[in-house]
C-alpha cells in the first residue's frame, strides 16, 4: 500500500452541452488520507467519484492514480487498486448469497479457489460479518447490506475506498459499527455525503464544493465548524456541534 | 399478498428450494442437466398412440419428487399457469382423427383421444423434467453445466442476467404498484390511463438499476465472462446415477415394459 495516491487536475466534466457538472476541479489526496467531499446543493459528488473509477470517461483534464493515468486501457489495473460502494447497496449487490458476492472479484481477476476463499473470509472478518457467509442477499437488512458491498470491495484488497453516501439508510447502530469500521481502515479513503456529521467522524481532510467547483479544500475541523461558510452555500453545522456551541 | 409480491416469493423460495442441501442437489450440475435433456428428448420421441409406454416415463419424476424430496403441490402451485397451456396443445386431435384405435370394455376410442393425452402427458412431463432440475440446481451451477457444454458465454451469461434481474424488475414493479395502490383507495388494479407512464417508468427505473448493477459488476473485474466457483468433480455417485437413469430411459423407450408387466400379472 506504499505512496498510492489520486492525481486530479483542472477536470471538466458535463453530461450535457452547457450544463457543466464538474469545473476545474483538481485534487490530490495521498496514502492513508480520509477525505469528504461535501456538494452545496447535492450535485456533482456521484459523479466525480465515478469519474475516479472511469465510470465515465469523457471527461477533460487529467486523472492519475499511483501516476497511471486513467484511461481505458488502464481501467483493469486502476480499477483492482480501487473499491467503489455504491450509494444503494441493492445496486452492488447480484450474487445469490453473501459469500458468493464477495468473492465475484477475487474470482475475476482468476485467482486460484484457495486464495479466492482466503480473501473471501478475511474480508468477511475485516467487516465482522462472518456469520453472514451463506446468508442470500435478499435476506439481510440494510445494515447487513451495506457491510456485504464494503466487504465485496475488501476482497480486492484495493488501496483506496471510495463511498457514495455510505450513510444513507442506516440506523443508528449500524451507522456507529461503519464509522468505528471506517476509522479502523488504513486505505486511502474517500467519502462523498450529506451527511455532515458522517464526515466529522471519519475525514481529517473535507472538500466542499458548489456548483461543480471546489469551494474550499482543508481541514474537516476547520471547514466543518465554520457556520458561516456552510450556511453561505446552504449547509448547516453538524448536529453533534450544535449541541457543543 | 399481491401477485407480484408472490412473484418475488416464488422465485426466493425456488432459489431457496436450489440452494438445499439434499443429495439430489449436490449432484453434479451437467450429470443433472444432461439427464433432464436425456429424460426430454426421450419423452417427445414416443410415438403418439403410445400411451402405455408413455405413461412409464412418470417413473422419473415420480422418484425424484419422493427420493428428492421435493414437494409435488407445490410444484403443481407453481406450474399452475404453464400446465393448461401445455394441455391444450393437442385438444383438436379428437375432431381430426376419429378412426377408432382401442376400446375399454364396450367403450369405443379414438386415435385422436390417444394422441391428445400422448401430447398433454409429453407436455407435462417435459415442464416437470425442467422444474425438477431448477428445484434442485443453482442457476449458477445450470449456468456452469452449460459452459462446460461449451455453449457460448454471451448466452449463458445473459441466462444468468436475466434470471438476476428478473427479481430487480419485480420488486420495482412492486414497489411501483404499491405507491400507487396507496394513493388510489378502492381501486382495483391499476387504471388503464396510468398504464403507460407506469410501464414507462418501470422501464427507466429497471434499466438505471441494471446499468448500475453492471457498473458494479465492471468495478470488479468482470469481463464478459462469469466464473462459478471452483471446479466441480465428478464423484462415482453423479456417474451411477448418470449410467442408472440413461439405462432406464432407454429400457423405457425400447423394450415395451407395460406389456411385460401385464403379461407377468394377466397370464
Amino acid at each position: 500500500m506504499s505512496h498510492i495516491h489520486i492525481c486530479v487536475e483542472h477536470l471538466n466534466f458535463s453530461y450535457e452541452k452547457k450544463q457543466p457538472v464538474l469545473q476545474d476541479i483538481s485534487l490530490f489526496a495521498g496514502e492513508q488520507e480520509s477525505v469528504g467531499i461535501i456538494v452545496a446543493n447535492g450535485v456533482g459528488k456521484s459523479t466525480l467519484l465515478k469519474l475516479l473509477v472511469g465510470l465515465n470517461l469523457n471527461f477533460e483534464g487529467s486523472i492519475r492514480v499511483e501516476d497511471i493515468p486513467l484511461e481505458k486501457q488502464t481501467l483493469p489495473k486502476i480499477r483492482e487498486r480501487m473499491g467503489y460502494v455504491f450509494q444503494d447497496a441493492d445496486s452492488q449487490l447480484f450474487m445469490p448469497n453473501v459469500y458468493e458476492d464477495v468473492a465475484f472479484a477475487p474470482r475475476n481477476y482468476g485467482l486460484p479457489e484457495e486464495e479466492v476463499e482466503r480473501r473471501t473470509e478475511a474480508a468477511l472478518a475485516a467487516v465482522h460479518i462472518e456469520y453472514l457467509r451463506e446468508k442470500p442477499i435478499y435476506k439481510l437488512s440494510g445494515g447487513e447490506k451495506k457491510m456485504v458491498s464494503i466487504a465485496t470491495i475488501l476482497s480486492m484488497t484495493p488501496d483506496i475506498i471510495l463511498m457514495d453516501e455510505p450513510s444513507v439508510a442506516l440506523d443508528p447502530k449500524n451507522r456507529r459499527n461503519l464509522i468505528r469500521l471506517l476509522n479502523e481502515f488504513s486505505h486511502l479513503k474517500i467519502i462523498a455525503s450529506h451527511d455532515l456529521d458522517f464526515i466529522w467522524d471519519t475525514c481529517q481532510r473535507t472538500v466542499l464544493m458548489a456548483e461543480g467547483k471546489i469551494i474550499r479544500d482543508g481541514k474537516t475541523e476547520d471547514i466543518l465548524r465554520d457556520g458561516e461558510l456552510l450556511e453561505a452555500y446552504g449547509l448547516e453545522l453538524p448536529l453533534s456541534l450544535y449541541e457543543k456551541r | 399478498m399481491s401477485k407480484i409480491n408472490q412473484a418475488i416469493y416464488e422465485i426466493r423460495s425456488l432459489d431457496t428450494l436450489a440452494n438445499e442441501n439434499r443429495w439430489v442437489n449436490r449432484l453434479h450440475p451437467l450429470v443433472k442437466l444432461w439427464v433432464t435433456i436425456l429424460y426430454i428428448g426421450i419423452t417427445v420421441s414416443f410415438p403418439k398412440y403410445n400411451l402405455s409406454g408413455l405413461l412409464v416415463m412418470a417413473v422419473y419424476p415420480v422418484i425424484l419428487f419422493v427420493v428428492g424430496e421435493i414437494s409435488f403441490k407445490d410444484s403443481v402451485r407453481r406450474l399452475w399457469l404453464v400446465l393448461p397451456l401445455v394441455c391444450v396443445v393437442g385438444i383438436f386431435n379428437p375432431l381430426f382423427d376419429k378412426d377408432t384405435v382401442a376400446y375399454f370394455g364396450s367403450l369405443a376410442v379414438s386415435g385422436g383421444v390417444i394422441s391428445m393425452i400422448t401430447l398433454m402427458l409429453k407436455g407435462i412431463f417435459t415442464v416437470l423434467a425442467g422444474y425438477l432440475l431448477i428445484a434442485s440446481t443453482t442457476i449458477e451451477k445450470i449456468c456452469y453445466a452449460l459452459r462446460l457444454l461449451h455453449l457460448p458465454k454471451l448466452f449463458v451469461t445473459q441466462i444468468l442476467l436475466i434470471y438476476r434481474y428478473l427479481s430487480v424488475l419485480l420488486a420495482e414493479a412492486n414497489r411501483m404498484t404499491q405507491a400507487y395502490a396507496l394513493r388510489a383507495p378502492g381501486q382495483k388494479g391499476v387504471h388503464f390511463k396510468v398504464w403507460g407512464s407506469l410501464a414507462g417508468q418501470l422501464l427507466l427505473r429497471s434499466m438505471d438499476r441494471a446499468e448500475e448493477l453492471y457498473e458494479s459488476m465492471c468495478l470488479r473485474g468482470y469481463q464478459g465472462e462469469f466464473y462459478y466457483g471452483s471446479r466441480i468433480k465428478l464423484r462415482a455417485a453423479d456417474m451411477g446415477y448418470l449410467s442408472a437413469w440413461t439405462a432406464a430411459f432407454l429400457v423405457l423407450r425400447f423394450f415395451p415394459v407395460i406389456d411385460v408387466i401385464g403379461r407377468i400379472f394377466v397370464g
